[in-house]
């Protein structure tokens, strides 16, 4: 509730620098003092997601925890539990209308998405809609290279 | 052998953290002594951040949990207030009143670290750093000034007359304290002594811990307006020595129907910064401040 106010009301507090990451570390510690298992699940989606190729981690400049693949993000993962990816509209509303997701929690018309990891159960359905958008991005990265390839030749002797 | 290593890399991600946090601000104090006790944004926001970061990079393979790491940091944080408790000589309740403040910014700057020393992510996060380092530099140079009025009022069932004598001067308070800074030990109104009724007069305000609130009256309008300047407060290490009480004043206004509005406005520079945070902590104190010793002049004078 805290969270939902603070980023539809206060929203703008977010382009002072590190505002974001304070707030995302009073989350921190607010679910350290009242549900501290919750920190257990999210260590091992950190894990797990960690282990794909090429996948790495930073700060999401909201707060959180941001899943990357090259320069391209694949989701973040506020502290209070709440994993938000981006797909194209197309997907956002199947996945909406089969109830793997919910619209996400401020930009409603985007593609965006969210994702409520409450329980530990929550877990492999977070993992397998981050495998989704990681398995396109990959797959698009791929062709774009393809791509490259055969329009510039040159390329493959460099690579 | 591992958990030699592991012990050692823990340890120091303690030790080093606040040692250099702490040679930080004794530098910054001895290059910036005239700046009279100022504490910034730098020293509780950025050097926390910084401290968090620097135990980050001492823990960064001992594969810490989400949960572990916030452990350690709360305990980075009480050794950072300890030490500010010691060196910097803070008192208690200033630093019960900061440590929320701490213990966010620890966290934050170990999760920042974590990410910046992350082996997979290799690109130090230079910007972060440098945007430590320039905040901290351009916010311990540059002048903070913070100046605020606080307004309290109180329907009195007394006349203007009976009331004013009350509002000059004031025997002992018997009554509990209720604010809970106040029951902690936070020094408390207790009476006031006034040399003279009139203009330029001397006036006194005794707190429960014996300190005294010199003041001189500005205004002496009877039956409507008591205004004094403070011109000697005690340098309390507790929040006292990191605000200035510059004004009071009464203001009595008669209802026409046997009660009188009782206004106290205080006017306070505050030293201590960010005000988004401190200043919440001042008006609270400054409020029951002046609760205190209004609901005293009302029982006083409805008697």
């Amino acid at each position: 509730m805290i969270f939902s106010f603070v980023v539809k009301r206060l929203g703008f507090i977010k382009s002072i620098p590190l505002t974001a990451l304070i707030f995302d570390s009073g989350l921190k510690l607010w679910l350290f003092i009242s549900k501290s298992e919750k920190l257990d699940w999210f260590d091992d989606l950190e894990e797990e997601i960690l282990n794909w190729n090429g996948v790495t981690i930073s700060l999401h400049k909201f707060g959180g925890t941001q899943f990357n693949y090259g320069k391209h993000e694949i989701g973040h993962l506020h502290s209070n539990g709440i994993l938000d990816i981006l797909f194209d509209k197309k997907t956002k509303a199947e996945l909406i209308a089969t109830g793997k997701a919910k619209a996400h929690h401020v930009f409603n018309n985007s593609g965006w998405i969210s994702f409520y990891i409450e329980k530990k159960d929550d877990l492999p359905d977070a993992i397998s809609l981050l495998r989704m958008r990681y398995d396109k991005i990959v797959s698009k990265t791929m062709i774009t290279s393809k791509a490259l390839l055969q329009e510039f030749p040159i390329f493959d002797a460099t690579l | 052998m591992i958990s030699e290593e592991f012990k050692s890399n823990k340890l120091l991600g303690f030790l080093i953290p606040n040692i250099v946090v702490l040679a930080i601000v004794g530098v910054n104090k001895a290059l910036n002594s005239d700046s009279s006790g100022v504490l910034v944004y730098s020293q509780f926001v950025i050097l926390p951040i910084l401290l968090g970061i620097i135990s980050a990079w001492f823990w960064r393979d001992l594969a810490l949990k989400t949960k572990t790491i916030l452990g350690y940091s709360l305990i980075n944080s009480f050794i950072a207030i300890l030490l500010s408790y010691v060196f910097l000589r803070e008192g208690v309740i200033c630093l019960i009143i900061v440590s929320p403040l701490i213990f966010v910014f620890v966290i934050t700057g170990a999760f920042i670290g974590k990410m910046m020393f992350k082996k997979k992510n290799q690109t130090l996060n230079v910007s972060i750093v440098s945007l430590l380092l320039i905040a901290f530099i351009s916010d311990s140079i540059s002048d903070h000034n913070y100046e605020n009025m606080v307004a309290d009022e109180i329907v009195i069932n007394a006349s203007p007359a009976k009331i004013w004598k009350n509002v000059v001067a004031f025997e002992k308070i018997e009554q509990p304290n209720n604010y809970w800074l106040f029951k902690i030990g936070m020094p408390s109104p207790m009476a006031t002594t006034v040399t003279d009724y009139k203009l330029g007069a001397g006036r006194k305000c005794i707190f429960s811990n014996g300190y005294v609130f010199d003041e001189k009256i500005v205004t002496f309008d009877v039956n409507k307006d008591l205004t004094f300047d403070i011109v000697a407060q005690p340098q309390d290490p507790e929040i006292m020595g990191h605000i200035d009480i510059q004004r009071g004043q009464f203001l009595l206004k008669d209802n026409g129907n046997g009660t009188t509005t009782l206004t106290g406005n205080s006017w306070y520079k505050l030293k201590v910064f960010p005000i988004w945070y401190y200043d919440v902590w001042a008006e609270s104190i400054t409020r029951n401040v002046h609760l205190r010793v209004m609901d005293h002049i009302k029982e006083l004078s409805e008697k």
